[in-house]
This record gives structure tokens, sequence and C-alpha cells, in this order.
């Protein structure tokens, strides 16, 4: 928090036109991530995490649109850029991992190719010296044998396997930053920890800020310093991890905090009643007023502002903050 | 197991499946072993949780359960009644007693009849009343998993997911079950939503006595609803025990890896826990490695100097002093060691 952050999201909005209406998918999201740093952005579904990193990339679906807000990336505003301009970014200052490798990997080039075909689409290198450090890149994220596996289809690797191919491709020019949508929601536990280690240790070495997209709540205690919590587009708390989850103030992540069953926590969990609104509803007051337990009148007319609430670094959205 | 005949009782259960090639000359080329010899019983009145990852075999177990795959052999008996043997007109009384609860309930219901119609259809099929009882049984039950009545006309895409599965628990409650098996059932929801889900899965457990086989991946959740917890890894049983001893004193090297690669959701016990990291994924059941099942992945082992009876003597599951069941020649290395401490965030 105390340098200049390399990604610094400002008021995002982005909408979508579909048949049915126009759906407000992110109404206003703020948030900054310094080099080397983790970040969490958390929530359900429908929150609008993943079309937050969607806009970032400038890779929002045809009918979706920033309408307003800014991202700015060491220094340079990225909502105004050419989509020329952006491809030089894409993949070499920002990259992207997301939850199923299988649809981010082509099925009918090897491994090595793709790879390779990464690292010549920004850097100036030959076919040979790209599949060295394609080779050299598989051995850094523990595929033993990495030569051979070079030649081998995505079909033909593990869930874990092209999980950690898609980690390194992403990595393999030194982004700035990288954004990872669920990078593990599809494995199993165990390859979940492998995955994440790994996650941990190649951004470490090389000072990349991540920005790490997930619901789980475990995920983010171990991953991140910082969470972002999400609703319905909105942003609801802001804190360091730790704050956080000893200290929540906005009735959302203290419901969030109930309702999953934790070590110590015996009897009945506490669920927030209700379920998430209705995106293509005109956001109006606090989306979250309908299900929250300490709504005030003041809710269903404006959406509160995000402030500090004890100290500068902990933000919350509400116009009844839970006591501390 | 004294006088009390059990609720349900799975005697070395195995479930194969033929791994077959080609299409005109069809032959079998191989057996994924999917359950491959596990016993468990379960009292009236219990939840056992089931936990393991792909392949492990706890779905499989599940299905089996409730009559949806034959056994290959060994047998699952409802109150002492072995339902491989049993004669057929007997047997539609049995099965309805064991229902099942699926992950996505929307692939379980028809998108083209309201939701009435598939909550009833259970009592339809076993002829219980006549159309007016139904409906009002289908009232009752809309009630029961705090859904309005309402509702029995709405389709499937009308609803939520959290709607969905109640809609699923109301439709495996229809015939006043005895056990359902949860395969998953809260995994697709968000989190707010399986919070409400799990309360109504125990208020329904308290008002009619219900017995839970809940498998699930997520270790917290089988944690919370739990009584006893039985781990599974490649088809078999390596683990059983307590809730609290298997989640506070883990002996099965795997299940030490398991809890210790679950990231829980306290940054204090995040930052000072030293975590197993297991190589490797899961091998293929369809060829398991010989001796223990767990051997190559296994850290104990490692640590022990790789002891070559791990290769080539399977385990059997033995009963340990602290009420433990443990599948693993060793299980007493892992017992009040600092991996463990680490493994269930206790710290040294």
């Amino acid at each position: 928090m105390n340098a200049e952050p390399v990604l610094s999201v400002r008021e995002l909005v982005v909408r979508f036109a579909t048949d049915a209406g126009t759906v407000h998918a992110v109404n206003g999201v703020t948030f900054d991530v310094g080099a080397g740093d983790a970040i969490g952005l958390v929530g359900e579904s429908g929150s609008g995490k993943t079309v937050t990193s969607l806009a970032v990339m400038r890779l929002l679906p045809k009918a979706g649109r920033i309408v307003s807000g800014e991202v700015v990336f060491r220094g340079k505003e990225l909502t105004t850029l050419s989509e020329h301009e952006m491809r030089g970014l894409r993949g070499k200052e920002i990259s992207m991992v997301l939850q199923d490798p299988l649809s981010s990997l082509n099925p009918v080039l090897t491994i090595g190719e793709q790879i390779a075909e990464a690292i010549r689409a920004h850097e100036d290198v030959g076919r040979r010296a790209a599949r060295e450090r394609a080779a050299e890149l598989l051995g850094s994220v523990g595929i033993p044998g990495a030569g051979d596996q070079l030649e081998r289809f995505p079909h033909q690797f593990s869930g874990g396997m092209r999980q950690r191919v898609m980690i390194a491709t992403a990595l393999v020019l030194h982004p700035k930053v990288l954004i990872a949508d669920e990078p593990t929601t599809a494995l199993d536990v165990t390859v979940q920890a492998q995955v994440l280690e790994l996650l941990h240790e190649l951004t470490k070495e090389l000072g990349t800020a991540i920005v790490l997209i997930s619901h789980d709540l475990g995920i983010m205690a171990r991953m991140t310093r910082r969470i972002t919590v999400m609703y319905a587009g909105f942003v609801m708390e802001s804190a360091p991890t730790v704050e956080l989850f000893a200290r929540p103030r906005h009735p959302y992540t203290v419901g969030l905090l109930g309702s999953i069953p934790r070590a110590g926590a015996d009897g009945e969990l506490r669920p927030i009643e209700g379920a998430p609104p209705d995106l293509e509803r005109a956001p109006v007051g606090c989306p979250f007023e309908p299900r929250c337990a300490r709504r005030i009148a003041a809710c269903r007319e404006t959406m509160p502002p995000l402030v500090p609430a004890a100290d500068a670094s902990h933000l919350v959205a509400c116009h009844n903050p839970v006591p501390s | 197991m004294n006088a009390r005949v059990p609720l349900l009782s799975i005697d070395d259960l195995r479930v194969h499946f033929p791994i077959t090639k080609g299409v005109v000359l069809r032959r079998t080329v191989g057996q994924v072993q999917a359950v491959d010899g596990v016993s468990l019983e379960l009292s009236e009145g219990e939840t056992v949780g089931l936990v393991g990852e792909s392949g492990s075999g706890k779905t499989t177990l599940g299905r089996a359960v409730v009559g949806l795959y034959r056994p290959t052999s060994g047998s699952i008996a409802f109150r002492g009644t072995d339902l491989g043997t049993i004669r057929s007109e007997d047997a539609k009384g049995v099965r309805a007693q064991l229902q099942m609860v699926f992950q996505d309930p929307f692939a379980s219901l028809d998108p083209r009849w309201p939701i009435g119609a598939s909550i009833g259809e259970p009592l339809r099929i076993h002829g219980v009343g006549n159309r007016r009882e139904r409906r009002t049984r289908v009232g009752e039950l809309l009630d029961v998993v705090g859904l309005p009545r309402r509702m029995a006309g709405r389709f499937p895409h009308e609803l939520s997911g959290g709607q969905r599965q109640r809609v699923g628990l109301a439709r495996a409650l229809a015939l006043r079950p005895a056990l359902i098996v949860a395969d998953e059932a809260v995994s697709a929801l968000d989190v707010s939503v399986q919070a409400q889900i799990i309360n109504l899965l125990q208020r329904l457990q308290r008002e009619f006595g219900l017995t839970y086989l809940f498998i699930a991946h997520d270790l917290a959740v089988v944690h919370h609803i739990s009584d006893r917890v039985a781990v599974m890894y490649l088809g078999r049983l390596v683990e059983l025990a307590s809730g609290s001893d298997l989640y506070g004193k883990p002996l099965h090297p795997y299940t030490v890896s398991l809890l210790s690669a679950n990231p829980v959701p306290d940054p204090a016990v995040e930052a000072r826990r030293q975590r197993i990291v297991l190589p490797g994924d899961p091998p293929n059941p369809a060829s398991p490695p010989g001796g223990c099942r767990f051997h190559t992945r296994c850290w104990l082992r490692e640590r022990l100097g790789s002891p070559e009876r791990c290769a080539s003597e399977d385990p059997p599951l033995r009963g340990l002093a602290s009420g433990h069941t443990v599948a693993c020649h060793f299980a007493e290395e892992v017992a009040d060691s600092p991996v463990q401490r680490h493994a269930v965030g206790a710290g040294d």
C-alpha cells in the first residue's frame, strides 16, 4: 500500500446489453495492487468479480462495455488504449489464468508450440530459443521430463498439469500483474495445494502482483494480503486480510463468514437469508438491503460510498456497519 | 456390534467397471476398481461423511447404496436385509427407504414438469394415496423444505440453485425414507445459500430421524455436518473416525495430507502452519499401485526411508485404541507428530 500501485482500478462500471435489457454487472469497483502484492476479489456468483477482471484485460464479450471508470497500469490508462496497443500489454505485462485450462489451451497444438507461441508473440526470438525457454519453464513448474512433454497435447495432461502449464505460460514473459480467476476451483484439494504453492513461489520470485479471484475464503486467507468483497457489482468492503477476518464491518461480509463452517465454531451456521439480486434491475440503494439484517431507511435510497471504517486501510460501504 | 442391527451395513463391497475396447468385437480389456473392498456401517440417525478426491470411489459407493450400481461382490444390507438377494416384490418397499440427493438438482428434474409433479412422482410410482392426497402431500413437502406452496406450479428453470436443491430434497423425502445419500448436495451452491441448505438438512434430520451418508469434497462442510467421517483413496477406505478425532488427530498419511492441503478461512492458521504438498496426481483407478495404494505419493513412507512393506503388503483396516480405524502399517508414527499438529492447524 505504500508505493505507487502497479494496477489501479477506479470506479469501474461495466454493463451488458442483452435481449432482456441492460445487465449492471459492475457498478463502480475500486481497488489497487502494488508490486509483489497479492490481493483477493471475493464474492458469490453474479458479484462481478470475473467481469471486473475481463474488463481490466479488455477481454469483455461483445455485449459488454466499460461505461466509465479508470484502469491505470503503471501510469497508463488502459480503457482508452487501442486493441493493437492492448495486445502489446496482454500476456506480457498483465497476464491471466482462468479456471478451466482446457478451454484456454488450443487442443490441436502441442504444449511446446503454445508456450513458444506466447514467447514469440512478444519477443523477437527464434523457434529454437523459444522452445528451449518453454522446456526450461515446464521444468520450473515441476513437470517431470519437460523436454518430452513439449510434444504432448493438452488432453494428455491431467487437470493439475494443465493448470501448471497455464501458470507457466502466463508467467513466461515476467508480467507485472497476474490475474488468476478461480485458478484451482476445478482441482482436487491435494492438487490445488500444489498449484497454489507454485503460484505463490513464482510470483514471489518474480515480484509479480497477483489479483486472485475466488469464492473460497480459505484460499483467500492463505494467499492474499488484502481482500475486496464484492456483491452485485459493488465493492462492499476492502481491508487487509487479517483485519477482514478478525473485524468484518459490512453485514454481507459478516454473513459470508457466518455461512462457512469453521473449526471450533460448532452449532448452526448463520446463513444470509434470501438469494442474490437480479442484475437487470438498475441499482438504486444498496443491493444487499433486501437480505440485510441491519438495514435502515437510508439503505433503500442511496448506495453508501466506500469510506474508511476504523483506519484508512479498512474501507466499508455501509450506512449501518457492524460495530467493531 | 451387539444386538442392535445397524441401519445400513456395507460389507466388503466391490464395484468394478469393465473397460471395453472395439465396437464390433467388444472385449473387456481391464477393470476400473471404483470401489474395492469397502465395509462400513451406519447407525440410525447418524451422519457419516465420506470424503476423497476424484477417482476415490465415493460417488460410486453412494450410488451402489441406493441401487444405481450393482455390486460386483460383497453386500449391502438395510436393517439386516441383504439388498442383493431380496425378493423383487419386497425390493420396491426397501428401495423407497433409500433416497439420493444429487449435486445438480436441475439435471435430475424434468424441465417440462412443474416441480409439484416432480416432487409427487415417487408417490405416484409407489402408488401412495389418490390424486388429492398426493397433492396435499406435495404441499406438506414444500412446507417442510421451506418453499411456498404456490411454487408447485413453477418450472425448474424459474428457480434459483438453492430453491432447486430444496425441491430435490422434497422429492427425496416424499416416500419418508430412513436414509438419504447426499452426493455433493451443496457443492454447486454459493456460500450463503449453501449454509441455508446445510441448516435445512440438519433440521430435517432432527425432525424425521434421518440417517445421512454425506458425500463431499469440501472437508469443512463434512466436518460440520458429520458424526463420523470416512476417507477414501482409490477405491479403498483408508481411515474412519469420529469427526473430532479425524479432524483433530488424523492418523492416515493421506488424511493428514488432505487436511494439510485444505486452506482454512483463518489467516493466522494459514500463516503459521507448514503444509505437506503431495507430489503428482492420484494414480489411475484402472491400475492402482500394489501394496498400499497410497505408497507412491506417501510422504510418511519417504520419511521412514521407503520401507518395502508399503509396496508389497496391502495394509488392512485396523482399529486403534484411540477409536480410529486406519489402513496404514505405520499409523503410530503419525500420532502426536509435529506434522499432524501442523496439518490440523494447531501449530507447534
